[in-house]
């Protein structure tokens, strides 16, 4: 067991190196450049090349990468181009917003999609399995930037129950932070809950038809232990995985919905940063990302090694 | 996600929202924890559209960031509600017959927010960091051969030519404020300025909100308001939702296509006043056939500005074929380009041009030059020229325009107070901004006298003739100067929306 951790913590560490090459050389491709965005319309030559050298973008690309690398490699991304701010900080600032909205919207979508998911399957065909269909595809393919405006002018506008956007700190206020966090959640945990709905009918169908499903019917074993203890059991192992994936692409920031809502975390920031084409800051959400994709993937191998005794090291 | 995507998600969700809005009542929603208010004048909740990159008024160059600078920095001058600069921390000046010796007195008493005196020292210091370090408004300073302060109420400015506006370069906007060495050079400036302003910065929370506090030892008129809180907010759908649930009491940031029908309630009050920006077309003068006169007369010809204004502006604005708008004491009237598309045809078949097709570079960032394109391609189309419209980020249209790598663009020109800033950059053959190439010597000598003519009538003539011949020249096709478009709760008293975007909350009051 140690050794396949240790295995898939040095795996990790080769992506985020590539991550790093491969954003770095990305960003050379995009067109627009930085200083000449911070100058806005007021341009003048001078001013420019001030800012440029200030920025360090006088000086040759490899220069440019092995700095900027051996800098990363203690910690330090660099300082933003806008702002003048350690990169590093700027980032972890936003990582509570993201992580708050995004752990809750999880949770609104396992408690909708197990239930529903759940019940499709054990009555396959039945209205409420039309039902849960119908709601998969309608998440699935209304946008979400969409639902996010209904939702604000229903139960902000006509109804007065939720702000229409903003944050407050869940450690500043717990109320107000729900009231805030609502919204948003539940446009992006709709998304999820869809996906995951179809994902569990379909999970829980498979482990249905299993023989060893089929042997404890025929032992004579109730429906309700049948499906609690049998199926539930097998059926979630590739659940866990698909709501990891799930988990860790929120972490990433929900770029719409959180411009929309003005919610301040990863997503909006990303979105900030590649219109100012603050380059530091930009690798430094992607690296920050990438880092919590890979640390969720790696806790999810070491749950399954654990769910499953059949998944070991070779 | 591409552009291109985006592009149609812009569209999507303006389109949406242009249906909605229909249909969301205007009832006014009170969910209880708006406003805030702690003390006597609580504290005003203002959404702006997006985030001050950082809070140097030296360093920033964005408009949001001046929104909020505009409450906490003071300048030497500063404009009042008709743009004539009026004493601010300097009561009073004189000027040197030769024109090149400007002496200003500064306010007795003006201290930063946090207690320290404001000198000539500091005054000296922030005009050599803008000079010295080449800052953002460096340029403002062109004609500065030195700053002194002999006294610490006394600055002295020497000039190597007489500079008429050098009171707007002083006091135009925040970008010139007057900084404190010590809050510079630890570095805090950034987030945690220190002016002299009414306000001062409280707390900054990235991505959320800025808090300003009132400053209790300003010199002018204590502010009523305890603080004003500036949030974020992009959409201006969600943004008005927040005005009209209290939440917010101001906004800037409201749905175009909504302004009229909300003008017309009561609360929120929304209220319009001309901007001295501009918006126009620029031809690449380097390239064939736009380095022809004629041709760009015909396009000129060939617009109609009333249509483009309506589409792209849903009718906020004032349409204008010269820079300047109508409320300037510089404003010029002349407008020789009727809408004429067979003049426009006429003029292009005698310059030899037919079947042309051309590109026209506008951004996303400024949605409105996307929707105006689009009704100017339909006009082009109408006398002949195919028009491909280039919809870029800004990013990229900044990287193009400055390689010279377009037929034509759109984009505006803002905040402006004296003629020479609508003027010398763009259509001087030497200005900064002069990406498309215009060239008339004539032009060139008008800008340049005008720039240190004295003679208030003599100069206000130059810039009438350089202003006739750009516009005969067609060196920039000039279509509106739009409107400031402003919302708030009907609670607010004392706001008034300002021709030169400026967001003042020093003399407001937020009743119960």
């Amino acid at each position: 067991m140690t050794r396949f951790v240790l295995r898939r913590v040095l795996q990790s560490a080769v992506v985020l190196l590539g991550v790093t090459l491969v954003v770095f050389l990305l960003l050379q491709l995009v067109p627009g450049d930085p200083v000449r965005v911070a100058l806005g319309t007021r341009f003048d030559p001078q001013t420019y090349e001030a800012l440029r050298s200030r920025a360090g973008l006088d000086q040759p690309l490899p220069v440019q990468y092995a700095s900027y690398l051996g800098h990363a490699l203690t910690g330090d991304l660099g300082v933003s181009f806008r702002t003048g701010q350690p990169v590093s900080r700027i980032v972890l600032e936003r990582l509570p917003a993201t992580l708050s909205l995004a752990v809750t919207a999880v949770l609104f979508a396992l408690l909708v999609a197990f239930p529903l998911g759940i019940v499709a399957a054990v009555r396959s065909g039945s209205a409420v399995d039309h039902a849960a269909r119908v709601f998969s595809q309608f998440g699935v393919s209304v946008p979400d930037f969409w639902m996010g405006i209904m939702g604000i002018i229903l139960f902000a506008g006509v109804l007065g129950w939720l702000p229409p956007s903003g944050y407050v700190a869940l450690t500043e206020d717990p109320g107000r932070w729900a009231s805030h966090v609502a919204l948003p959640a539940v446009t992006v945990g709709l998304v999820t809950a869809s996906i995951l709905t179809r994902f569990i009918r379909s999970s829980v169908l498979e482990v249905l038809s299993a023989d060893y499903v089929r042997t404890a019917e025929a032992k004579g074993l109730r429906n309700r232990v049948v499906i609690l203890r049998h199926v539930l059991r097998n059926a979630l192992i590739p659940v866990v995985t698909v709501v990891a994936v799930q988990l860790a692409s929120l972490l990433g920031g929900v770029i719409v919905i959180e411009v929309l809502f003005a919610w301040p975390g990863i997503g909006r920031l990303t979105f900030d940063a590649v219109q100012a084409r603050d380059y530091p800051v930009l690798q430094g959400a992607v690296l920050l990302v990438a880092a919590l994709f890979l640390l969720v993937n790696l806790l999810v191998d070491i749950l399954y090694a654990r769910l499953d005794p059949r998944i070991t090291v070779k | 996600m591409s552009r291109n995507k985006l592009g149609v998600i812009g569209a999507a969700l303006t389109l949406t929202v242009g249906v909605l809005s229909g249909c969301t009542g205007g009832e006014a929603v009170d969910v209880g924890d708006g406003g805030g208010a702690k003390g006597a004048g609580g504290v005003l909740n203002a959404a702006i559209g997006g985030e001050p990159d950082q809070l140097d008024p030296h360093k920033t160059s964005a408009y949001y960031s001046f929104q909020v600078l505009e409450n906490v920095y003071d300048t030497l001058v500063e404009p009042d509600a008709d743009l004539k600069m009026v004493p601010s921390l300097a009561t009073k000046w004189t000027t040197s017959a030769d024109q090149l010796t400007w002496t200003f007195t500064l306010r007795d008493g003006a201290t930063f927010s946090d207690g320290s005196p404001l000198t000539s020292e500091d005054v000296v210091y922030s005009y050599e960091r803008i000079i010295k370090q080449k800052l953002n408004t460096a340029y403002k300073f062109a004609t500065v051969k030195s700053v002194t302060g002999p006294d610490p109420a006394t600055v002295v400015v020497t000039l190597s030519a007489p500079t008429p506006n050098l009171l707007a370069n002083l006091g135009g906007f925040k970008g010139v404020a007057i900084v404190e060495k010590a809050n510079v050079e630890s570095g805090k400036v950034k987030t945690a300025p220190v002016g002299s302003g009414p306000f001062k910065v409280a707390g900054y929370t990235s991505g959320d909100s800025i808090k300003l506090v009132r400053n209790d030892a300003y010199w002018g008129d204590k502010p009523k308001l305890d603080g004003v809180t500036f949030t974020f907010v992009k959409d201006p759908t969600v943004a008005l939702q927040n005005l009209r649930s209290g939440q917010v009491q101001w906004t800037d940031n409201l749905p175009p296509q909504q302004v009229k029908s909300l003008r017309d309630g009561d609360d929120p009050v929304v209220r319009s006043a001309p901007s001295t920006d501009y918006w126009y077309v620029a031809l690449n003068e380097a390239r064939k056939p736009f380095d022809n006169p004629e041709v760009r007369r015909a396009i000129g010809y060939a617009l109609d500005r009333e249509a483009i204004t309506k589409a792209a502006k849903f009718g906020l604005a004032t349409v204008n074929q010269t820079a300047i708008p109508r409320n300037s004491a510089f404003f010029y009237d002349y407008a020789p380009y009727s809408h004429d598309p067979a003049k426009a045809k006429q003029m292009l078949g005698q310059a030899g041009v037919g079947n042309l097709t051309m590109d026209l570079m506008v951004t996303s960032e400024y949605p409105e030059t996307v929707t105006a394109a689009q009704v100017i391609a339909a006009q082009l189309k109408d006398v002949g020229i195919t028009v491909k419209i280039r919809t870029l980020d800004f990013a990229q249209w900044l990287d193009e325009q400055a390689k010279g790598k377009f037929d034509g663009f759109m984009l505006g020109w803002l905040g402006n107070v004296d003629p020479d800033e609508f003027y010398y950059a763009q259509h001087h053959s030497g200005g900064t901004f002069n990406f498309h190439k215009y060239a008339n010597p004539a032009v060139d000598k008008l800008l340049d006298t005008a720039r240190t003519e004295t003679d208030q009538n003599a100069r206000k003539q130059a810039y009438e003739q350089a202003a006739k011949q750009i516009v005969d020249d067609a060196s920039y096709l000039y279509l509106y100067n739009p409107d400031v478009v402003q919302g708030w709760s009907k609670k607010v008293s004392g706001y008034d929306v300002r021709s030169d975007r400026a967001i003042r909350f020093r003399s407001v009051a937020l009743g119960k």
